[in-house]
């Protein structure tokens, strides 16, 4: 297996009042292609920083990202904007949808923004998959928190991007449908041949990781 | 500090960019309240002074009142105070106009004449003069000197024979600017003079009197019962002169007040509409924090209460800004109006010394408590509505709802509702593009957000609105083209005709038309300057008829290279050039109408035309109504073509040489042209300059305050649309952290923010241009139709409409650009973790 993301010696801190918060100390990890990562902490132990630097969404004090050998710090601006639309695709806790736009606007979104012709066959595809075909033209608030975080899914596969960030997706979730949405990303990410970074509290999600990362006051404490 | 003060006072630091923009459309609105009443109220106020400085303070005059019926006036209980003016004759000199005038000495008050030595005349043949009559005269003298004076007195409805006596200086008044300049004098001569030189039952005053009690009273009353006093006396409507300069300077005129509350009304209306939609944007991100309050609970009341503590919070730092920033910026707009209109005009210059003087205030006490008041009940207005959301939010479900927050599925319908009006968020399905590209991303947001998108359209079209109709009666009103509808090509040329002048009979038209100096040899000569392209000779034949009460009119001989235009002036009616060529058939100008309503089309007219020493019956038919400048028809309100006048005579019947120049002002065309013309002592000429200069400072200080208040109101105009681009980006910052989040980049960033900001700029460009120009029109021709400005011709508002387009154009694009630059200062992450 190869490396499709390298962390080296990345350092974040926070200035919280008087003190300084390391969310992320001295960190160095590598997280292999194809692979579904977890990372697990406590809350406040870095693990949402770390996934954030790693997606190029926030900056490091210092220490380097590299996704596919590209040092991703060492773009600015549109350069980072266009590698992330191509690379890197995200699910977060609280979902994130566009709420102007329907569930079929907000999958196809990241490739409009790429300027890539939406091929509707392979996006049909996606949607019959998480179960959203019949959804395509509802508006997010129409929609339950289980299909919100569908069609999040939905958004991060339809760009075909090389590594998937997920934020907690089922935090927000009932256990159900946190179950359901879990396996239903994990089979979608193994058939679209991607990575999957996942950052998780709950055990049970740790435990359908191939590999789990656990991070405490910033550092990467095991690896297994 | 109460609980509720203390959380309004919280928020107002915790919503900081909200409410800074809130104070900002506060600041301006107070600035705006501010401004105008000021620089009005100074405009007014100085015209007021310099009124009262330049103008007599007789409220009116009644002309041609006998000395019986003076006395009588004079014991009137509504004439509190009144003086004597008889106008006895002329002197006879040259090229000056010097009246001979008996003014008694509340006559001489009224007038704001002052001795600067001696004593009004009390004998027969003492005089007050001038240093200008003197030089006149060719004469010195001081007081107690004997001078001579060759006169002509009024007798027999007209100038009499030229005499000459000696008169003693009795006293000396200066001479006025426009004396020097215009080379017109009054010298006073005494009561005894007058009744010595003037039959007694000639002698005719003009009766000048101040109405009592006149303190209370406002203008219209003043004026009803100078009228009223007229009528009982038999004194004629032609006879009664109202000084409405005066009363306007020194009484109420109720016709200001409704014209200034309109002005407030607008600025309010603006005002309001910016606070308001502040606001109302930003509502959605407030509910669950008004949520958690009523849950914790805070009464309805005090909802309300804290909403407009917060509002009234930013006021408190905003109005005083405001009043402290107007306060600098009226003295500065107005002593920039007063340059830069100065120069040559007289009542701005009196205007800026009566400044300098300090006889006129800067600041009103009375604008201060205004503006503060009408400021205070604008930002409660514009609280009205989000102080009702506030307190409609059902708790629980607020305590729940985030802005940026999709499942709104979970909350009651009421919730739903207020969550939709505050963001836009309402419809359950949507079929939508295939491809989302960044110009559908923006039609998606704006349509989405109709409402708030409408507001904005129509509050910034608005403004534009209104900027486009004044700028359309301010793009008629050109004084070019006043100065072109006054003056018939560059020069016109006339023979000097005066009738009733016993010294000069030969001015009289039937006289001078049998020696009439406008000769084909004169034409010629004219013609022959450099410069000149040509000149157009007009006619001018006078009638007589019952129809006009016995008065003379011209009937004006029009030629025809000219056709064309008084063809495209009819407004009623039609003939033919050949008709009119026949002289039996007249246009009358529509200005006859006001004064003769029961003249129409197809009437025939008895008149008796005035040939030279004879005189004849004739019938015209009138066979159309006409609309033309004055300068074409010169007051002459019958028209025919110039071989059909010229036919009704059998002398030379040219009356107007128009002559044309290749520019409009030529100091060396003029010159030439006034040499060639002082070959005849009964020639006069008048330029289109002279018309332009008197139109330019005319129209000057009133173009200034318009422009000056067209100028604030974009402001808030442009504000509108800065503080709704402004809040589009500050409201979804996450929803546009989340976008860049999956990719998106700056430049899209950009081009979706600016192609939103032209979807607004173009909406109110639109309802701007379309209905500004759809209601200028009207506005126009209302002008037109009661004279403003004299304007007569439609211009577009060109400069206006490409000012507006451009500056809101730039306005957005660097807007759209500041913003998505000023989205990079908080990290993208932050962003998207947002929830306010």
């Amino acid at each position: 297996m190869s490396t499709i993301v390298e962390i080296k010696d990345l350092v974040k801190y926070y200035q919280a009042g008087e003190s300084i918060v390391k969310a992320v100390d001295h960190t160095s990890l590598q997280i292999e292609r194809g692979k579904f990562t977890a990372i697990v902490g406590r809350s406040g132990s870095g693990k949402s920083t770390l996934l954030h630097l790693m997606g190029g969404l926030d900056r490091p004090d210092s220490g380097k990202v590299l996704i596919e050998d590209n040092d991703i710090y060492a773009w600015k601006g549109d350069r980072l904007a266009a590698f992330r639309r191509k690379k890197i695709g995200f699910i977060f806790q609280d979902f994130n949808l566009i709420p102007s736009l329907n569930v079929w606007e907000n999958v196809v979104l990241p490739l409009g923004l790429d300027g890539r012709k939406v091929k509707e066959a392979e996006v049909m595809d996606i949607l019959e998959r998480i179960g959203l075909a019949d959804k395509k033209n509802a508006m997010p608030n129409t929609l339950s928190g289980g299909q919100k975080q569908r069609t999040a899914i939905a958004r991060a596969l339809a760009a075909a991007p090389a590594i998937i960030l997920a934020d907690e997706p089922t935090g927000n979730l009932d256990s159900r449908t946190e179950l359901e949405v879990m396996s239903l990303l994990k089979n979608c990410v193994k058939e679209f041949g991607q990575t999957l970074v996942m950052i998780t509290h709950d055990e049970t999600i740790a435990q359908m990781a191939d590999v789990v990362i656990v991070i405490e006051d910033g550092k990467v404490v095991s690896q297994s | 500090m109460k609980m509720v003060s203390r959380i309004a006072f919280a928020n107002m630091k915790y919503h900081k960019s909200k409410n800074i923009l809130t104070g900002v459309a506060i600041f301006l609105t107070t600035l705006l309240l501010f401004l105008i009443p000021t620089i009005g109220a100074n405009l007014i106020d100085g015209q007021f002074a310099m009124v009262n400085e330049l103008y007599p303070t007789w409220h009116a005059l009644y002309r041609n009142v006998d000395s019986e019926t003076a006395s009588k006036l004079a014991a009137h209980h509504d004439i509190e105070r009144s003086g004597l003016r008889s106008d006895a004759g002329v002197m006879a000199v040259s090229d000056a106009a010097i009246a001979l005038m008996y003014l008694d000495e509340e006559g001489f008050e009224m007038y704001k004449m002052e001795l600067t030595e001696g004593k009004l005349p009390e004998q027969e043949n003492e005089i007050v003069v001038s240093e200008g009559i003197l030089q006149e005269l060719g004469q010195t003298g001081e007081i107690g000197d004997t001078i001579k004076i060759p006169y002509q007195i009024y007798r027999d409805s007209g100038l009499d024979f030229s005499e000459e006596r000696e008169f003693v200086i009795s006293g000396f008044v200066t001479d006025g600017e426009s004396s020097d300049q215009e080379r017109t004098y009054s010298a006073f001569i005494s009561k005894a003079f007058l009744e010595a030189e003037v039959p007694r039952e000639q002698i005719l005053y003009r009766f000048l009197f101040q109405v009592s009690d006149a303190e209370s009273a406002t203008t219209d009353e003043i004026e009803a019962r100078i009228e009223g006093v007229a009528e009982q006396f038999g004194i004629a409507e032609n006879n009664v002169r109202i000084n409405t300069e005066y009363l306007g300077a020194n009484y109420v005129d109720p016709s200001i007040v409704p014209i200034m509350a309109c002005i407030m009304l607008i600025i309010v209306f603006a005002g309001i509409i910016t606070i308001y939609s502040i606001y109302y944007v930003s509502m959605g991100e407030r509910i669950q924090e008004f949520g958690k309050l009523k849950a914790i609970g805070a009464t309805r009341r005090q909802l309300h209460r804290i909403v407009l503590g917060e509002g009234f919070a930013v006021a408190l730092f905003a109005v005083p800004a405001g009043l402290l920033v107007g306060t600098v910026a009226s003295r500065y707009v107005f002593m920039g109006l007063l340059d830069l209109y100065g120069g040559d005009n007289i009542m701005v210059t009196t205007m800026t010394q009566l400044l300098k003087e300090g006889r006129f205030a800067l600041y009103y006490w009375w604008i201060y408590v205004l503006a503060i008041g009408v400021t205070l009940i604008t930002v409660y207005l514009s609280l009205l509505r989000p102080m009702q959301i506030a307190a409609k939010v059902p708790e629980i479900e607020a305590m729940r709802y985030r802005a940026d927050q999709e499942d709104e599925g979970k909350h009651s319908y009421e919730m739903q509702r207020i969550a939709a009006r505050s963001v836009g968020k309402c419809s359950r399905n949507r079929r939508g593009y295939q491809d989302i590209t960044i110009d559908r991303l923006a039609k998606i947001y704006l349509l989405g957000n109709r409402k708030k998108s409408l507001i904005t359209i129509c509050s910034v079209a608005m403004t534009g609105i209104f900027l486009m109709v004044v700028a359309t009666v301010l793009a008629c009103a050109n004084p070019e083209e006043s100065a072109n509808n006054s003056v018939l090509g560059q020069y016109e040329i006339t023979p000097i005709v005066e009738y009733s002048n016993k010294e000069h009979p030969e001015r009289a038209w039937n006289k001078l038309q049998q020696n009439n100096p406008l000769t084909e040899e004169l034409k010629a000569q004219l013609e022959t300057v450099e410069g000149v392209t040509h000149v157009e000779s007009f006619s001018e034949i006078h009638v007589t008829s019952e129809v006009f009460g016995g008065d003379k009119e011209g009937i004006l001989g029009v030629p025809e290279r000219f056709w064309d235009v008084l063809e495209n002036g009819i407004v009623k009616g039609s003939v033919t050039y050949e008709e009119l060529k026949a002289g039996d058939t007249v246009i009358i100008d529509e200005n006859l109408l006001y004064w003769y309503p029961e003249i129409a089309i197809g009437d025939t007219l008895h008149v008796t035309v005035e040939d030279g020493e004879q005189s004849y019956e004739k019938e015209l038919e009138v066979a159309a109504i006409g609309s033309y400048p004055i300068g074409f028809t010169n007051y002459s309100y019958l028209i025919m073509v110039k071989e059909g006048v010229d036919g009704l005579g059998s002398c030379n019947l040219n009356y107007y040489y128009h002559v044309f120049a290749s520019e409009n002002y030529d100091p060396e065309v003029e010159r030439q042209l006034e040499e060639v013309i002082a070959s005849s002592e009964l020639l006069q000429m008048r330029s289109w300059q002279e018309s332009y200069e008197t139109w330019k400072s005319g129209m000057a200080m009133t173009n200034g305050g318009c422009y000056a208040f067209l100028g604030i109101l974009s402001v808030i105009c442009v504000m509108n649309l800065i503080n709704t681009m402004m809040n589009s980006v500050q409201v979804r910052r996450k929803e546009i952290g989340m976008m860049q989040a999956i990719g998106m980049s700056e430049h899209q960033l950009i081009r979706l923010l600016e192609l939103e900001g032209l979807i607004y700029t173009a909406g109110a460009l639109l309802l701007s241009l379309g209905v500004g120009s759809a209601l200028g029109y009207p506005v126009f021709l209302w002008a037109k139709k009661n004279g403003i400005f004299s304007i007569s011709q439609y211009h577009y508002p060109v400069t206006a409409a490409v000012l507006i387009s451009v500056v809101l154009l730039l306005i957005q694009l660097v807007l759209a650009f500041a913003l998505g630059r000023s989205v990079r200062k908080e990290s993208l992450i932050d962003r998207v973790r947002f929830s306010e």
